[in-house]
């Protein structure tokens, strides 16, 4: 009976999973094809693929990039370093600072922003945004 | 800087010239040249931020370029000749304020 019921639930699983359910069911008695069946997919489902998307969320790299910048001494102070701040106007860098701003940033998450994208970033919401939309980020 | 930027077409160009000087400093596979080189690019800069006259900036914008070619040059030939790091780049880095990530730079050469 039960035995049945396993060879049924089996045949609409994937082929390769039913086929090692089958072989394993001829070999043992019944009650072991469950249990080899089981750890099987456990085993399929641990493996991790080196393709997974990254994991930065918009908090994680605005507080990244926050530190950059509580870092870097020419801040006029810690405090105005908020989501919206611009980097000339609130934080009172000038544009060689924001040049330097923009390359720790860069080596922070590890990429390299080309000039003409270096130039639009002025404010901690852009460069947020800007390392969002950044697959390479990390 | 910001009168050099008001001085029109120059400014991105300066910008631009300040950026690829840092990025080509920091190729120096010895800690003394690279650190050398950002600190004086940056100190260079600083202290003509308030020159006005075009002339004199066109100058030294080409003072700049020259000087970009030869590091250029100068990195390339220090990465023929490299030795293990020095003591003070490993070791840890970033600031150990409050809640603040304290990180370890893989030490030595690998």
């Amino acid at each position: 009976m039960f035995r049945t019921a396993a060879f049924t639930a089996a045949r609409v699983a994937r082929p390769a999973v039913a086929s090692a359910v089958r072989v394993a069911g001829v070999a043992r008695p019944a009650a072991f094809a469950q249990a080899v069946a089981v750890p099987k997919i456990a085993a399929f489902q641990a493996v991790r693929f080196y393709s997974a998307g990254g994991h930065l969320n918009k908090e994680e790299v605005f507080s990244r990039i926050a530190q950059v910048l509580s870092g870097f001494d020419k801040v006029n102070d810690p405090k105005n370093i908020t989501e919206t701040a611009h980097f000339a106007n609130d934080l009172g860098l000038d544009s060689l600072d924001t040049v330097e701003v923009v390359m720790a940033i860069e080596e922070e998450f590890s990429i390299e922003i080309p000039d003409k994208d270096a130039d639009q970033i002025h404010s901690v919401d852009k460069a947020v945004e800007y390392i969002l939309s950044q697959p390479d980020a990390n | 800087m910001s009168t050099v930027a008001r001085t029109g077409e120059s400014a991105g160009k300066v910008l631009s010239l300040y950026r690829q000087l840092l990025r080509q400093g920091n190729q120096f596979s010895s800690y003394n040249f690279r650190e050398y080189a950002k600190r004086r690019t940056r100190d260079a800069f600083r202290e003509n931020k308030n020159v006005e006259d075009p002339r004199k900036v066109q100058e030294l914008v080409q003072k700049g370029l020259q000087n970009l070619q030869m590091l250029k040059r100068q990195t390339v030939i220090s990465q023929f000749y490299q030795q293990d790091r020095l003591v003070v780049e490993g070791g840890l880095s970033g600031k150990d304020n409050e809640g603040g990530k304290l990180r370890q730079k893989d030490t030595g050469w690998d």
